[in-house]
C-alpha cells in the first residue's frame, strides 16, 4: 500500500520534470510572468534537478532567477542543420531579413543603456544613431524610418524582443507606430535582456583580420564564437563528445551517423543505449534507431517548432514531396517538384483542400520552398547544387518514415509497386470511408498526366 | 602691454578665474605662493616660465606668458619692479624687463582660494569623538558651576574647548552630510570603490547615530542642569577673560572697555544658544542634533539603494552594449541567409528543440515487431499517416473515438416529454377537482391522463381506509391532490334511481366498475377554489358531474 503510494507520487514527480523539461527545451528563455508563467513554475519546481541533468549530460547551464529561467543552449559548431533555426516574424512565420536580423542586434545594444522604460519611437532614433555607425554604414545597409517597409522591420525586431521577453508592452500597439499615427510604450526587462546572449565569447571581444573576403571572415567568427578550448585529456575528449552527442539528440530531429566524427561514431555507437536512455528519460521521447542514424521521436509531437506530417497546404504539400522524395535515391531537380505541385495544386484549390491562390502561377514556387523548408529543417533532405547549377534536392534516409507501403501483413488491398513515384502522389480520391484501418490512401492504377489533368477538372 | 606701474583702479584680485586663460593664471600664481614657501618674493619672467608645470605645452588661444603677467599685474594680482640685472644680448635689453611679486590682494586672494578648494575637497567626518570630548568639557563645566567660585581660567578654557571642539563637529557634520549626497550620487568610475567602501560607511553611520542618541541626550542633561546652576555666570567670566586678552586697538573714543566687555559677552550667549539649540529642541524646532540623526539615519536606506542601483547597472555590463553591436556588423557582413540563420542560433541559442513525431498506433506496431537497430529507415516500416491526411491535406483524428457523446437532443426531448406530462397532470387535477361530493356513478367518462390519476387517487383512498370504516380521506403523496371517498348509502337517492349500488366509468380504453362512493376530490395546488368549496352536499356538481348525470 505505502510502496504504490511512493510509486504513484514518484511517477508523478517523473511526469512534472518530463514536463518541465520539454518545456524549456521548447523555449529556452522563459519569463516568470506573462504565458509562460505555467511552465516557469514547473522548471522552477525542479530547477536543481535539470540543472544537474543539462549540465552532466549536456554542458548546458540552466539558470534560474525569480525573475526567467534561461536554458544556455550552447552550439559547439554549426552542424549541418544550423541555417534552419531562423529567428522568425510572429504572424506569418516568416525569417528574419538581414536588415531585420541587423536592427534587433541594435535594438539589443540600445536597450543595454536604456533606463527602465522606453518607448518605440525612443527606441528608433537610438537605433538610427547606432545604425549610423560608419562600420555598419560601409555595408551599405540603410536605415530610415520613412517608409512603411522600414517601420515594419523595427516593428517586427521589436516584436521578437517581445517574444523572448526582454520588452513588454505598458501602452500602445506596433501596427499604429508602422502607419506613423502613435508610439508604443514597454518596460524593459534586464535580466531577460543580459540572458539573450548564449555565445561562450562576447562577438565584442573577437577580432578577424580585415584581409580576409566576406566569407571567410564570417566562417572564422562563427568559429571563433563557437570554439571551445581543446580537452586537455583523452577523457575530457570523450566526455565532450559524449555531451555533444546528448545535446545532438535533444535538439536536433535526427543525427546521421554521416556527420559524425569517427570517434564519435564510435562512441556513439559504444553507448548509444545510454545516451538515448538519458534523454528519453528527461523528455519522454522514444529513440528511433535505424542504420544511418538515430532520431528521437515524440510520441506526444509537441517538442518541436516544425511539424511533420501536418494539416493545412503547406504540411500537406511537405507531406507529399515527402512520400515523392521517399521513393527516390538521387538528388531531385526543384523544378521538377515544382511542377509536380502545379499539376496537383489546381485539384486540391478546387476542392477547397489547399488555400485560395495555391493553384495561381508562381504559388507553386513558394510551396515548394516552404516544404523543403520544412523537409530540410526536420533533417529530411538536404538541398543543392546539380552539374548545370540548377537547385536540387538529396533525400535523406530518414525521409522514408513518410513513404506509403503496402500493409503486407493485412493483404487487404493490392497495391501498386514502391518503384514508381507516382503512386506516392495520392491525387485521385475514393471513398476511403469503408477501411479505417488501412495507412495509405486507395489507388487507381497511375494515371497519365493527361487523364489526372482531365479528372481534376471534372470533379 | 597694457600694464601700468599700478593698477590705476580697484584691484580686482578673483577677475583672472573668470577669463579664457583662467588655468594659465591659476598656474603663476602658484609659482608665486609656491616662490614664497620658499622665501622667495621677486620672479622674473624667466623663473615663472620654467617653474610652470606645463610651461612646454601652453594652448595656444591663451595669452603669452607676458601677456598674462601683464594682465595680472592689471588685476592687481602682482606688482612689477623694473629689472636691473646684466643682460648678455641686444634683444635682452631692448625688452622691457621686470621682476614681479605678489601684491597684498593676490597674496589675500591666493590664500582665500586655497580655503576655497579646501573646503570644497572636505569629505568631512562625523565625530564620535567630537561628541566625547564636548561632554567631558560640559561635566567640567558642570562642575565648575556647581562650585560657588568657579576658577575664571579653569572656566574660560572649559568654554573655549567646548566651543572649538562645537565648531568643529557642527562644520564637519555639515561637510560629511553633502560628501554623503554627493556619494549617493554615484558616478560610474567610482562605483567599484563605493561598492567596497560602503559596508565601511553604513558601519559608520550607524556607530554615529548611536552615539548621537546616547551622548546627545547626556550632553542636553548638562546643558540644562548647568543653565539651572546659572550659566550667565560663566559666560561672563569668559567674556572678561577674552577682554582682557585682547589688544587694545586703535584709539578709538566709543571703544570702551565696557562696550568690548558687552560685545564679548554678547557673543558667548549667542554661542550657548547656538550650542544649546543643536542639542535641544523645541516643539516647533527639532535640535540640530536630531536633524543630523535623521539626516545620518535616511542616509542608510539611500546608500543601499545606491548599492543595488550599482548592481543593477553592473548586470547591464557596458560590452553588452558592444556584443551586440559588433553582432549587428556580423549579421549585416554575412555573406548569405543560411549564415545568418547559423548565426542567429550560434550566438543566441534561442531555437527550440526540434524532433520528428510518432503516433501512438506506429509505437504500438513497433512494439509488438520490434524494427532492428541495423534495418535501414527504407527497409522500416513507414509512419501510420492517416489516408485522409495524404488525399485531402486536413486531419481526422485517427483511433480516438469522440469519448463525450452528445446528448442535448435526447436531452431536448426528455424535457419536451416532462413538460408534457406536467401540463396533462395540471388538465387532468383541474378536470378531476370535483368541488364537492359527487356518486362515483356520476363520473362518467374519463380521458386516459384523468382516468389513470384518478385510479392512482382511488387506489390511494382504498388502500387507506380501515376495515369497517364507510368513509376515508387521504392527500397523494406529493400533496397535490386529496381524496375523501364515503360509501354510498343504499337508501341514497340516486341509489334508489339507479337501483344498483354499481358505479360505471368509461374510459376510451375500457370500463372500470365498482361498488358507488360518493367522492370528494380538491386540487390542493390551486388552493382558492379548493378551499372555496365547502365540503356540503349542496355545493354545484363539477362539469364531468354534470355530464353525467
Amino acid at each position: 500500500m505505502a510502496g504504490s503510494l511512493t510509486d504513484a507520487l514518484a511517477q508523478s514527480r517523473d511526469d512534472e520534470r518530463r514536463r518541465a523539461a520539454r518545456a524549456i527545451l521548447r523555449r529556452p528563455l522563459l519569463r516568470a510572468d506573462g504565458p509562460d508563467a505555467e511552465s516557469f513554475a514547473l522548471v522552477q519546481r525542479h530547477s536543481a534537478h535539470l540543472r544537474a541533468w543539462f549540465h552532466t549530460h549536456a554542458g548546458w547551464s540552466l539558470l534560474v532567477t525569480p525573475e526567467l529561467a534561461r536554458l544556455t543552449k550552447t552550439m559547439d559548431a554549426d552542424g549541418p542543420g544550423a541555417h534552419t533555426h531562423p529567428a522568425v516574424t510572429a504572424r506569418p512565420r516568416r525569417p528574419f531579413t538581414r536588415r531585420r536580423y541587423v536592427l534587433a542586434c541594435l535594438l539589443l545594444a540600445v536597450l543595454s543603456r536604456a533606463d527602465a522604460q522606453i518607448t518605440l519611437g525612443g527606441l528608433a532614433d537610438d537605433v538610427l544613431l547606432a545604425a549610423a555607425d560608419p562600420d555598419l554604414a560601409a555595408t551599405g545597409l540603410e536605415f530610415t524610418l520613412d517608409s512603411r517597409a522600414q517601420r515594419g522591420d523595427l516593428a517586427a525586431a521589436v516584436r521578437l524582443l517581445i517574444e523572448y521577453g526582454v520588452l513588454s508592452r505598458v501602452a500602445g500597439d506596433e501596427d499604429l507606430f508602422v502607419e506613423d499615427t502613435g508610439d508604443v510604450l514597454y518596460d524593459v526587462h534586464r535580466r531577460a535582456l543580459a540572458g539573450m546572449l548564449a555565445s561562450a565569447r562576447g562577438p565584442s571581444t573577437i577580432a578577424t583580420a580585415a584581409s580576409s573576403g566576406p566569407a571567410e571572415r564570417f566562417a572564422e567568427r562563427l568559429a571563433r564564437l563557437t570554439f571551445e578550448p581543446p580537452a586537455g585529456s583523452e577523457q575530457l575528449g570523450d566526455e565532450r563528445i559524449r555531451r555533444w552527442l546528448t545535446r545532438r539528440l535533444l535538439d536536433d530531429p535526427v543525427v546521421y551517423y554521416d556527420d559524425l566524427s569517427p570517434r564519435a561514431r564510435a562512441l556513439l555507437d559504444g553507448r548509444r543505449a545510454a545516451l538515448t536512455g538519458a534523454v528519453a528519460d528527461l523528455t519522454g521521447l522514444v529513440p528511433e534507431v535505424r542504420a544511418e542514424g538515430i532520431a528521437m521521436v515524440d510520441p506526444d509531437g509537441t517538442l518541436t517548432d516544425v511539424r511533420m506530417p501536418e494539416g493545412g497546404t503547406d504540411g500537406h504539400a511537405a507531406l507529399l514531396l515527402a512520400t515523392h522524395l521517399a521513393t527516390v535515391d538521387v538528388p531531385v531537380q526543384v523544378a521538377e517538384l515544382e511542377s509536380l505541385i502545379r499539376s496537383r495544386a489546381h485539384g486540391f484549390a478546387a476542392q477547397g483542400f489547399w488555400r485560395r491562390g495555391a493553384a495561381e502561377p508562381g504559388a507553386d514556387r513558394i510551396i515548394v520552398r516552404t516544404a523543403l523548408d520544412r523537409l530540410e529543417a526536420l533533417g529530411l533532405i538536404r538541398r543543392g547544387r546539380g552539374a548545370d547549377g540548377e537547385p536540387t534536392v538529396q533525400p535523406r534516409p530518414a525521409i522514408a518514415r513518410y513513404a506509403v507501403t503496402a500493409p503486407a501483413a493485412d493483404g487487404v488491398m493490392e497495391l501498386p509497386g514502391p518503384e514508381d513515384p507516382d503512386t506516392a502522389n495520392p491525387e485521385v480520391e475514393h471513398s476511403d470511408a469503408g477501411h479505417p484501418g488501412t495507412a495509405l490512401a486507395v489507388e487507381d492504377q497511375p494515371a497519365e498526366h493527361s487523364s489526372r489533368h482531365t479528372e481534376e477538372h471534372a470533379r | 602691454m597694457d600694464q601700468a606701474d599700478a593698477p590705476a583702479e580697484t584691484p580686482r584680485p578673483f577677475a583672472h578665474l573668470q577669463q579664457p586663460g583662467a588655468p594659465l593664471y591659476r598656474a603663476i600664481m602658484g609659482t608665486f605662493v609656491q616662490a614664497k614657501r620658499r622665501f622667495i618674493v621677486h620672479l622674473r619672467p624667466e623663473d615663472i616660465r620654467a617653474m610652470l608645470p606645463d610651461h612646454g605645452r601652453t594652448p595656444a588661444e591663451s595669452p603669452s606668458l607676458d601677456g598674462a603677467l601683464a594682465s595680472l599685474e592689471h588685476w592687481g594680482n602682482l606688482r612689477s619692479d623694473p629689472d636691473t640685472s646684466r643682460v648678455t644680448s641686444v634683444e635682452e635689453f631692448r625688452r622691457a624687463r621686470y621682476l614681479y611679486q605678489m601684491t597684498d590682494h593676490g597674496q589675500a586672494a591666493e590664500d582665500a582660494l586655497q580655503t576655497y578648494e579646501a573646503a570644497l575637497g572636505r569629505r568631512g567626518s562625523l565625530q564620535s569623538v567630537a561628541l566625547d570630548d564636548i561632554a567631558g568639557r560640559l561635566r567640567e563645566l558642570h562642575t565648575l558651576a556647581s562650585s560657588g567660585t568657579p576658577e575664571p581660567g579653569a572656566t574660560h578654557l572649559a568654554l573655549r574647548t567646548l566651543v572649538d571642539r562645537f565648531e568643529d563637529l557642527a562644520a564637519n557634520a555639515q561637510a560629511f552630510m553633502s560628501a554623503l549626497a554627493r556619494t549617493i550620487d554615484v558616478q560610474d568610475a567610482e562605483a567599484d570603490a563605493f561598492v567596497a567602501y560602503k559596508e565601511r560607511l553604513i558601519e559608520y553611520l550607524e556607530r554615529f547615530i548611536k552615539d548621537l542618541v546616547g551622548t546627545g541626550a547626556e550632553i542636553a542633561r548638562l546643558v540644562e542642569q548647568i543653565e539651572d546652576l546659572g550659566v550667565d555666570r560663566l559666560l561672563r567670566m569668559a567674556a572678561e577673560r577674552d577682554t582682557r586678552d585682547t589688544a587694545p586697538g586703535p584709539a578709538d573714543a566709543g571703544d570702551t572697555a565696557d562696550a568690548v566687555l558687552a560685545r564679548s559677552l554678547a557673543l558667548w550667549r549667542d554661542r550657548w544658544q547656538g550650542f544649546r539649540a543643536w542639542f535641544i529642541g523645541s516643539a516647533h524646532h527639532p535640535s540640530q542634533a536630531m536633524v543630523l540623526r535623521g539626516q545620518a539615519r535616511s542616509a542608510i536606506p539611500r546608500l543601499l539603494q545606491v548599492v543595488s542601483a550599482l548592481h543593477d547597472r553592473r548586470s547591464r555590463r557596458s560590452d553588452r552594449a558592444a556584443d551586440f553591436r559588433a553582432l549587428a556588423q556580423w549579421f549585416a557582413e554575412a555573406p548569405d541567409e543560411d549564415a545568418m540563420h547559423t548565426l542567429w542560433r550560434s550566438a543566441f541559442g534561442l531555437q527550440p528543440s526540434r524532433h520528428l513525431g510518432v503516433d501512438a498506433d506506429t509505437l504500438e506496431a513497433r512494439a509488438y515487431d520490434p524494427v532492428p537497430p541495423e534495418t535501414p529507415w527504407a527497409d522500416a516500416p513507414p509512419l501510420l499517416i492517416s489516408p485522409r491526411l495524404r488525399r485531402t491535406g486536413s486531419y481526422e483524428r485517427r483511433g480516438r473515438p469522440a469519448q463525450v457523446l452528445d446528448r442535448s437532443l435526447a436531452r431536448r426531448h426528455l424535457a419536451e416529454r416532462a413538460a408534457q406530462e406536467v401540463r396533462e397532470t395540471a388538465r387532468a387535477r383541474a378536470r378531476l377537482a370535483t368541488g364537492g361530493p359527487v356518486r362515483l356513478s356520476d363520473v362518467g367518462t374519463l380521458e386516459p391522463a384523468e382516468f389513470r390519476l384518478f385510479l392512482g387517487l382511488l387506489g390511494d383512498a382504498l388502500a387507506a381506509k380501515p376495515l369497517g370504516a364507510r368513509t376515508v380521506e387521504v392527500s397523494t403523496g406529493d400533496g397535490a391532490m386529496a381524496i375523501r371517498l364515503s360509501e354510498c348509502d343504499a337508501a341514497g337517492p340516486e341509489a334508489g334511481e339507479s337501483g344498483a349500488a354499481m358505479a360505471e366509468i368509461r374510459t376510451p380504453d375500457g370500463i372500470l366498475r365498482g361498488p358507488d362512493h360518493i367522492v370528494e376530490i380538491r386540487d390542493l395546488t390551486a388552493a382558492p377554489t379548493g378551499v372555496a368549496g365547502p365540503v356540503g352536499d349542496e355545493a354545484p356538481l363539477p362539469e364531468f358531474a354534470r355530464r353525467g348525470a
